[in-house]
C-alpha cells in the first residue's frame, strides 16, 4: 500500500512539472499558418515571423495588434506567426524562438530583439538559411554587425530624439539652474539607455541640474519607492524624467504621497493609455507616442518587399510624437 | 528554566534585528543628508504595509514547513480583478474590494486543496499558481495598466500622525497574527506540523485542514496586500507584484523564521521587512547604483542569516544550561 501511493506521488508530481514546462515553454500564438509540409506543396504565401519581446507588455501588445489587423487587410498577401517571450529579459529563449522558426522554414522575421547584441548570431543563421530578416523597435549593435559583415535593416524610433523632446518641452517649464532627477529603465537595455541620454541631453541643453539618476527598471512600484527616496534626499527637485510611463505613473503616487505633486513636474514616455488619464488632469506633463502599431507593420513590409527580390532596403526612422494635455 | 532566563532569551531574540535595523539607520543617516527626519522615515513606513501583509502570510506557511511562491501573482490577480471591477464596470467599491480579497482567498484556497489532496509539495503547486494567476491577471487586464486614480481615495489619504492607515492595518494584521501564533492552540498545532507533521498527525491534530488553512489565509494577505498596492500605487499594472514571494522570504528568514517549518515570529518577519525597506530606502537616497543595490541587500540578508545562527545557538545553549 505504501509503495503504491509513493509511486502515485511521484508519478503525480512529474506529470504536472511536465505540464507546466510545456505551459512556461509556450510563447505566443499563431494565425493561420499552414504547417511546412504544406508550404512545399502549395505556391508559397510568404510566411512572416514576428518575434517580439513581452507579448503581455501593452506596447508589445499593441503592435501584435496593429501586425495582425495589417495581416488582415493583406490575407491574400502572407500570413503572420507572431510569437513573444515571457520575460523582457529572456535573451535565452528568444534565441529559441529564432531556431525554431528556421526550422519551420518561415520566409521572414521580424524581430524586436531582447539584446542589442546576442541576438544577431541567431539571426544571421536565419539568413543563412535563406530567411530575410528585419530588425524592429530595438536596433541590434552596428559594431558586432560589422564584425559579423552582415546588413540588417533596422525600422524603429530614435528613441535618444524622443526623449530629448520630451525633455526640452520640460525645460521651457523650468528655470535654469532647477534641480532634476531621472528615473531610468532597466540599465542593461539599449532603449533605456539611449532615453536616459535624450533626457540629459535635453537638460544639459537648458542648464538643469541632474541631482540624481537612478532604476526604476520600468517598473511603477520600484519607481515609486525610488522617487520617493530621492525627493526625501533632495526636496528642492523641480522634476522628474521616467524613461517610461508605467514609472511615471508611480513617480506621481510618489510625489502625492509626499504632498509635492503640485510643485513637481513629471514627464514619461510611450503614451499608453493610463498616462493619458494623468495628462488630462494636468498631472504628467508630457509623454512620446512611438506608434507601435506601426512599427511592427513597416517591419513587415520591409520583409515582404525584401522577399520579392528588393535588396535590403536602408534603415528607416519611425516618428516618435511629442503627447501632452494640448494635443491629446 | 527560571523566568529571567525567559525574559533574557526573548530579548536576545529582537536585539539581533533591532541592532541590524540601528546600525543601517545610523550608517545611512551618516551617508546622506536628510534621512534621520520624521520625514523620512514615515515615507518608508508607508511604503511597507503590502510587504508587511505578505510577510505575515509566508510566515505562517513557512511554519508549516510549506512554501508560497504564488502572493506575488495572485496580488497581481486580485488587484486586476479589483481595477476591472471599479474601472471596466463601475462597481461600487465595497463590491470591487469584496472582489479582490475574493481572489486571493480563492487562489489560496486552491493551492491549499491542491497540497492536500494530491499531497504534493507546496513548492510545485504554488509555483504553478504563480504561472496561472499571472496570466490570469494579463487576462483580466487585457495587458493594460490601469489607472484608478484617487478613486481608492479617501481611505488612501488618511494618516494618523503622518503614518498612513494601511500601515497601521498592516500592524494590526501582525499583531493578530503573533497573538494566534502565540497564544491559541491553532498556532501551537501549526508549530507542531511544522516540526514533526506525522507526530502532530499521530497525536489527533487535524493536520490536512489547518495546512489548507494556511495556504488559504496567505492567498487572502495576498489580495488584502493587493488592495494597498493598488491604493498605494493609484493603479494597477499586470506586472505588479513580480518577485515579491522572493523578496517575502528573504524577509521572513532574516526575521528568523525556518525554513524548514516548526519555528517562526510574525514580529520578528515585521522587523525583517523593515530592514529591507530601510536598506532600499537608504541606498535610493545615497543615490547607488542598481549593481550597488543589489549588492549590498544580499549582502545584508545573508548577514542577517548568519547573526540569526549564533543567536539560536546562544539561545539553545542558554535553555540546556
Amino acid at each position: 500500500m505504501r509503495g503504491t501511493s509513493g509511486i502515485l506521488k511521484g508519478v503525480t508530481a512529474t506529470l504536472i512539472a511536465i505540464a507546466l514546462a510545456l505551459c512556461t515553454g509556450c510563447g505566443g500564438d499563431q494565425t493561420a499558418s499552414p504547417g511546412p509540409r504544406d508550404v512545399a506543396s502549395q505556391p508559397a504565401k510568404p510566411r512572416v515571423a514576428l518575434i517580439m519581446k513581452s507579448l503581455a507588455n501593452e506596447f508589445f501588445l499593441t503592435m501584435e495588434e496593429g501586425a495582425k489587423a495589417h495581416q488582415k487587410a493583406n490575407a491574400g498577401t502572407y500570413d503572420l506567426v507572431a510569437q513573444g517571450i515571457k520575460d523582457e529579459r529572456d535573451v535565452n529563449r528568444q534565441v529559441q524562438l529564432v531556431e525554431q522558426m528556421i526550422a519551420q522554414d518561415v520566409d521572414a522575421i521580424v524581430i524586436a530583439p531582447a539584446d542589442s547584441k546576442l541576438l544577431v548570431s541567431a539571426c544571421q543563421k536565419a539568413m543563412d538559411a535563406g530567411i530575410v530578416v528585419v530588425n524592429i523597435d530595438n536596433k541590434f549593435d552596428s559594431g558586432v554587425l560589422a564584425e559579423r559583415n552582415v546588413q540588417i535593416p533596422f525600422v524603429g524610433p530614435d528613441n535618444r530624439k524622443g526623449a530629448r523632446l520630451v525633455g526640452e518641452y520640460l525645460a521651457g517649464k523650468l528655470s535654469p539652474g532647477d534641480p532634476v532627477a531621472i528615473v531610468e529603465g532597466i540599465p542593461t537595455a539599449f532603449n533605456a539607455i539611449q532615453r536616459k541620454l535624450g533626457f540629459e541631453d535635453a537638460m544639459n541643453a537648458a542648464g538643469m541640474k541632474i541631482v540624481a539618476s537612478q532604476s526604476g527598471s520600468w517598473e511603477t512600484s520600484k519607481a515609486n519607492q525610488v522617487v520617493s527616496a530621492v525627493i526625501t534626499e533632495n526636496p528642492d527637485i523641480k522634476a522628474f524624467l521616467c524613461a517610461n510611463d508605467s514609472m511615471a505613473l508611480g513617480a506621481v503616487a510618489a510625489l502625492r504621497a509626499a504632498g509635492k505633486l503640485a510643485a513637481v513636474r513629471v514627464v514619461g514616455f510611450d503614451n499608453i493609455s493610463a498616462a493619458q488619464e494623468l495628462l488630462k488632469k494636468g498631472e504628467l506633463l508630457a509623454t512620446a507616442d512611438q506608434h507601435a502599431d506601426q512599427l511592427a507593420v513597416f517591419g513587415i513590409e520591409y520583409a515582404l518587399k525584401m522577399i520579392g527580390g528588393e535588396a535590403p532596403p536602408e534603415d528607416y526612422e519611425t516618428p516618435v510624437d511629442l503627447v501632452t494635455a494640448e494635443n491629446l | 528554566m527560571s523566568s529571567g532566563r525567559r525574559s533574557y532569551i526573548f530579548l536576545l531574540d529582537y536585539l539581533g534585528l533591532t541592532v541590524v535595523l540601528l546600525l543601517l539607520i545610523a550608517g545611512f543617516s551618516v551617508f546622506t543628508e536628510n534621512f534621520f527626519t520624521l520625514t523620512n522615515f514615515r515615507t518608508i513606513v508607508n511604503q511597507t504595509p503590502d510587504a508587511v501583509v505578505i510577510a505575515v502570510g509566508m510566515t505562517f506557511v513557512l511554519i508549516i514547513a510549506g512554501i508560497d511562491l504564488s502572493v506575488g501573482s495572485v496580488l497581481g490577480l486580485s488587484e486586476a480583478v479589483l481595477a476591472v471591477c471599479l474601472h471596466r464596470f463601475g462597481l461600487p467599491m465595497p463590491v470591487g474590494i469584496a472582489a479582490c480579497l475574493g481572489t486571493g482567498l480563492l487562489c489560496g484556497v486552491l493551492n491549499g486543496a491542491t497540497t492536500i489532496t494530491w499531497r504534493l509539495p507546496s513548492f510545485i503547486v504554488t509555483l504553478g499558481m504563480l504561472e496561472i494567476a499571472r496570466g490570469g491577471a494579463y487576462l483580466v487586464t487585457n495587458s493594460r495598466s490601469i489607472y484608478l486614480g484617487t478613486q481608492l481615495g479617501g481611505f488612501v489619504s488618511l494618516r494618523i500622525g503622518g503614518v498612513s492607515m494601511m500601515f497601521v492595518i498592516a500592524v494590526l494584521v501582525v499583531v493578530a497574527g503573533q497573538i494566534v501564533l502565540s497564544l491559541t492552540a491553532f498556532g501551537r498545532h501549526l508549530f507542531a506540523i511544522g516540526s514533526n507533521e506525522e507526530a502532530a498527525r499521530l497525536s489527533g491534530i487535524p493536520t490536512q485542514q489547518l495546512k489548507a488553512a494556511v495556504f488559504a489565509l496567505s492567498g487572502f494577505l495576498a489580495g488584502l496586500a493587493a488592495l494597498i498596492s493598488a491604493a498605494r500605487l493609484e493603479g494597477v499594472n499586470p506586472e505588479d507584484g513580480i518577485g515579491y514571494e522572493l523578496q517575502a522570504i528573504a524577509a521572513v528568514v532574516i526575521g528568523g523564521t525556518s525554513l524548514f517549518g516548526g519555528r517562526g515570529s510574525v514580529v520578528r518577519s515585521f522587523l525583517g521587512v523593515m530592514i529591507i525597506a530601510v536598506l532600499a530606502g537608504g541606498l535610493a537616497q545615497a543615490n547607488a547604483q542598481e549593481h550597488t543595490k543589489r549588492l549590498v541587500t544580499g549582502m545584508v540578508i545573508v548577514a542577517a542569516v548568519i547573526i540569526d545562527y549564533y543567536r539560536n545557538r546562544l539561545r539553545a545553549s542558554s535553555v540546556s544550561g
